[in-house]
């Protein structure tokens, strides 16, 4: 009976805390002050990429949150292309699993270095992209890309999980 | 060479997938899948389509529009009337083919035909329901908008905190839900993959260790 309880209460657990994390943060990152943070985020990530194109070769200018190719294609980065939405996805996801504050800490901060990494490829790879074709480039914004964003997300906290489950903390832990 | 872990061999084969999926869908099932959810909204509201592909939804809804300078009466509506883009009316139906990658690129192929099918009709019933739900949150801002600050009651501290409601709701349903309920589905549906993710499900496949804190052993669900 006892063991029943167990193996129900820890899902359940995790759904419902999960799912307390995913509406607080996003109801968190549309507050107005949380929105202006969110602009300027986005402002830096263009101004990583803009460095990173520049270091790499290539040819372009930056004005905010705005990226121009020299033959006139721009490409804004907005709220929800700064992969804080798959973030908080992945904070829910970490923050609700039962695990040591000290594991949770580093998935908190390997996994979100990951993601921002994976979005920064996006977002260069889109900019030329987008350059070649504005059909790929729609396809390619609203959907390949966001969804394999998710899927990477899933499965760095796949890898996260077994890591907690290798240092034996996971089952057995009460946070 | 060492034989890839598990979670890249599914990233691997989920990324794939994503990719020859998404492009037929684009190429080829967009058309079909926006005919049947048209056809499963029409039970619900009225809609109809616009040349450029877009959608005119008349969405049903009872309010009294409170007098202002321009109408100087107060007026019963009983629908609203809006435009929506085809670009958002695209946005419910591509979480099918996430949902058929997921569930693909999880290991026991064999094993997937159920969840595979089950998925596909639960997915297609929360793509609906995003649909309406979408339709009667923006319904409900077009009649604030019309109506002022708060309707019948002119209520504005209650209706300031359900224009944040609809706008969060909003914003998950175009930005976040889309995205995260295959996932959530696939995982919820796929035992195996339920089990290769979470330690839970790998406790109910396999006996309790002896000691708390020894490793799980590593084991495949049978059927």
């Amino acid at each position: 009976m006892r063991e029943f309880g167990q193996n129900h209460i820890r899902p359940l657990r995790f759904i419902l805390v999960f799912a307390f994390c995913l509406l607080f943060g996003f109801g968190v990152l549309l507050t107005p002050q949380v929105q202006s943070v969110d602009g300027r985020f986005s402002q830096a990530l263009v101004r990583l990429s803009h460095g990173l194109l520049l270091a790499c070769g290539g040819h372009a200018t930056r004005d905010g949150a705005v990226l121009r190719a020299p033959g006139g294609f721009a490409v804004e980065m907005r709220d929800g292309c700064n992969a804080i939405n798959v973030t908080i996805l992945l904070w829910s996801a970490i923050l609700a699993f039962p695990a040591p504050w000290s594991m949770k800490a580093l998935g908190l901060a390997a996994g979100t270095a990951i993601v921002q990494v994976l979005n920064i490829v996006r977002f260069i790879s889109l900019f030329y992209l987008g350059q070649y074709s504005m059909t790929w480039f729609e396809f390619a914004h609203a959907y390949l890309w966001e969804s394999l964003l998710v899927l990477d997300t899933m499965v760095v906290f796949w890898l996260w999980v077994n890591r907690v489950g290798r240092s034996g903390a996971a089952i057995h832990a009460g946070a | 060479m060492p034989a890839p872990k598990p979670q890249i061999r599914f990233l691997l084969r989920g990324s794939a997938l994503l990719g020859g999926l998404l492009t037929l869908w684009w190429f080829v099932l967009l058309g079909p899948m926006l005919y049947l959810l048209k056809g499963a909204g029409e039970v619900f509201m009225h809609i109809e389509e616009t040349p450029n592909g877009g959608w005119t939804l008349r969405v049903p809804l009872e309010k009294t529009l409170p007098a202002t300078p321009q109408h100087p009466f107060a007026q019963q509506i009983h629908s609203i009337d809006f435009d929506m883009p085809r670009s958002d009316t695209i946005a419910f139906t591509f979480s099918i083919p996430v949902y058929w990658a997921i569930v693909l690129a999880a290991p026991g192929l064999r094993r997937s035909l159920r969840p595979l099918l089950l998925g596909t009709a639960l997915m297609s019933v929360v793509e609906v329901a995003m649909l309406l739900v979408f339709a009667g949150i923006t319904a409900r801002n077009v009649a604030s908008q019309l109506g002022g600050t708060g309707g019948t009651t002119g209520d504005v501290t209650g209706d300031a905190a359900g224009q944040w409601i609809r706008h969060v709701g909003e914003y998950l349903i175009a930005n976040v839900l889309p995205y995260a309920v295959p996932f959530v589905l696939a995982l919820s549906l796929h035992r195996e993959l339920r089990a290769a993710v979470f330690p839970w499900g790998r406790e109910a496949a396999a006996p309790a260790p002896t000691t708390s804190g020894e490793r799980l052993p590593r084991r495949r669900a049978k059927r």
